[in-house]
């Protein structure tokens, strides 16, 4: 940009909170959200899982690896949800209350609430089937897709930002010799491992319409006035000469 | 009789000089005006696919952390790359187009769009946004920046010179380097911005990349309506440690 439009800039920048206010449409129909799974508990895993809602049903796509694969020469079974209800957002390791080294999944409970929908293989996704390992996606990686109707509760915990994606279920190694010990918070008969948090990720609205990336400064004839002022003055100045040269001339 | 006529000549030469001034200085502007004149970003244009297994499915596959490779992609089922737990990018660079840029963290802004740089020392830095997953892990992270800013071309300016197979390598809060490889380039109407496929997709166990700026600038609304989206897909992991 030519120096001399310095003094633009100020009124560039008074119009810039326009240009952040695009049209906020979208192609697509229906609202997204997004989470990256994390690990909890050192599991070494990673996952991502988007949902997106048409009415109250959902299209939901949860992919994680990383994960303990096998549990007493079966696959592990990982039993993964929406919860819903508390801050919305994944523990840290000062939710260790018992100090065993493992966040429960009720210790998590004061970060990401109860259970909200289970994200089950088939059949049941109601919090009722939270611990039913049997229609759990299991293995060490998954690739879930599942469309499901989402109760009004965990439809009002993803439109204010307070829904979050739980994978469980640890390898007992990984686990302290005490932790290694307990037993689940949740399913007294499995050990603590079976059913404590793995995997979690807050979901969040994906961004609506595009992005504000730039102002148009590098666009289209910058220095227009200056172009103009001297294209009229090279011309002023060219005709007035040959004007004089010619009166000159015929004077002559 | 002598005396007014050579008067009115003298004039009419100091006119003369007057004349040829004034061209002279209306040439100059037009030297400065056309010297500063920016270059306009490279117009925007389609070339690649999006899915990246598709233009990769002969190539060697991604070699692991360890530095092995692992067996070539497949195109369904489990993801086949090995995705990186969790680290934040602070560095940018992409040789081809001379991109070398610290990498900032932005979210989502109050209108619920994706926030961008500020006018400010991060204005023409490009930003990681913190919503989507670090660069390596599983799923499309979303690196953007602008095309231009009120001081002239931005950090992303030739972004849309990108081309399939060009390189893009970030470094992260752990130390590792990762190189993406570009797949693909896409221009759309922010109008028709394809939200699902930018910050979702199909390939949610495949690390990605997504790198995000301004296109078409509209002369009579003076706004940009289209945003160049680059598609790249891990190709190598370099830990400091190997």
């Amino acid at each position: 940009m030519h120096k001399g439009l310095r003094v633009l800039v100020p009124l560039a920048a008074a119009a810039l909170p326009v240009a952040f206010m695009a049209p906020a449409a979208t192609a697509d129909s229906g609202t997204s959200y997004q989470a990256t799974l994390n690990p909890l508990n050192h599991s070494n895993g990673s996952g991502m899982a988007t949902v997106t809602v048409h009415g109250d049903t959902a299209n939901i796509h949860v992919s994680w690896s990383g994960l303990a694969s096998t549990f007493g020469g079966n696959p592990y079974p990982h039993v993964q949800h929406i919860h819903i209800g508390a801050r919305g957002t994944c523990p840290t390791m000062s939710a260790d209350k018992n100090g065993d080294g493992v966040i429960s999944t009720t210790e998590g409970g004061p970060a990401y609430g109860t259970i909200g929908t289970t994200l089950s293989v088939k059949g049941d996704t109601s919090p009722n089937a939270g611990t039913d390992i049997k229609i759990a996606p299991s293995g060490s990686s998954t690739d879930y897709h599942r469309m499901i109707t989402l109760s009004s509760d965990t439809l009002d915990a993803l439109r204010s930002g307070t829904g979050v994606i739980v994978v469980h279920g640890l390898d007992p190694a990984t686990l302290s010799k005490k932790a290694q010990k307990e037993k689940s918070d949740l399913v007294p008969s499995l050990p603590l491992a079976a059913t404590s948090p793995a995997l979690c990720g807050a979901l969040s609205a994906m961004p609506t319409g595009g992005v504000a990336t730039g102002n148009g400064s590098t666009a289209g004839i910058e220095d227009a006035g200056l172009l103009g002022a001297g294209g009229a003055l090279a011309a002023a100045g060219g005709v007035a000469v040959y004007a004089l040269r010619r009166r000159r001339a015929t004077q002559a | 009789m002598t005396g007014p006529r050579a008067r009115g000549g003298n004039r009419r030469r100091l006119l003369s000089w007057l004349a040829a001034l004034v061209a002279l200085v209306g040439v100059l502007l037009i030297v400065v005006a056309v010297a500063a004149q920016q270059d306009a970003p490279p117009p925007p244009r389609s070339v690649g696919t999006i899915d990246p297994q598709a233009t990769t499915s002969s190539a060697p596959g991604v070699p692991s952390p360890s530095g092995t490779a692992s067996p070539p992609s497949i195109r369904v089922g489990p993801a086949t790359t090995h995705p990186l737990g969790p680290s934040r990018p602070v560095q940018l660079s992409i040789p081809a187009i001379g991109v070398d840029t610290d990498l900032v963290k932005l979210g989502l802004a109050a209108d619920g769009t994706l926030a961008v740089p500020q006018p400010g020392p991060d204005l023409d830095k490009a930003a990681w946004f913190e919503n989507s997953p670090t660069p390596g892990q599983p799923g499309p992270s979303i690196i953007e920046g602008h095309v231009d800013s009120t001081e002239g071309p931005s950090v992303f300016f030739k972004l849309g010179a990108l081309r399939p197979g060009d390189r893009i390598h970030v470094r992260r809060a752990d130390h590792s380097r990762l190189t993406f490889t570009v797949n693909a380039v896409r221009d759309y109407a922010k109008a028709q911005f394809p939200t699902r496929l930018v910050y979702g997709g199909d390939r949610l166990g495949t690390p990605e990349l997504r790198l995000i700026t301004c296109s078409d600038f509209d002369q009579t609304i003076h706004h940009h309506i289209g945003n160049e989206i680059v598609f790249a897909h891990l190709t190598s992991v370099r830990n400091r440690a190997s």
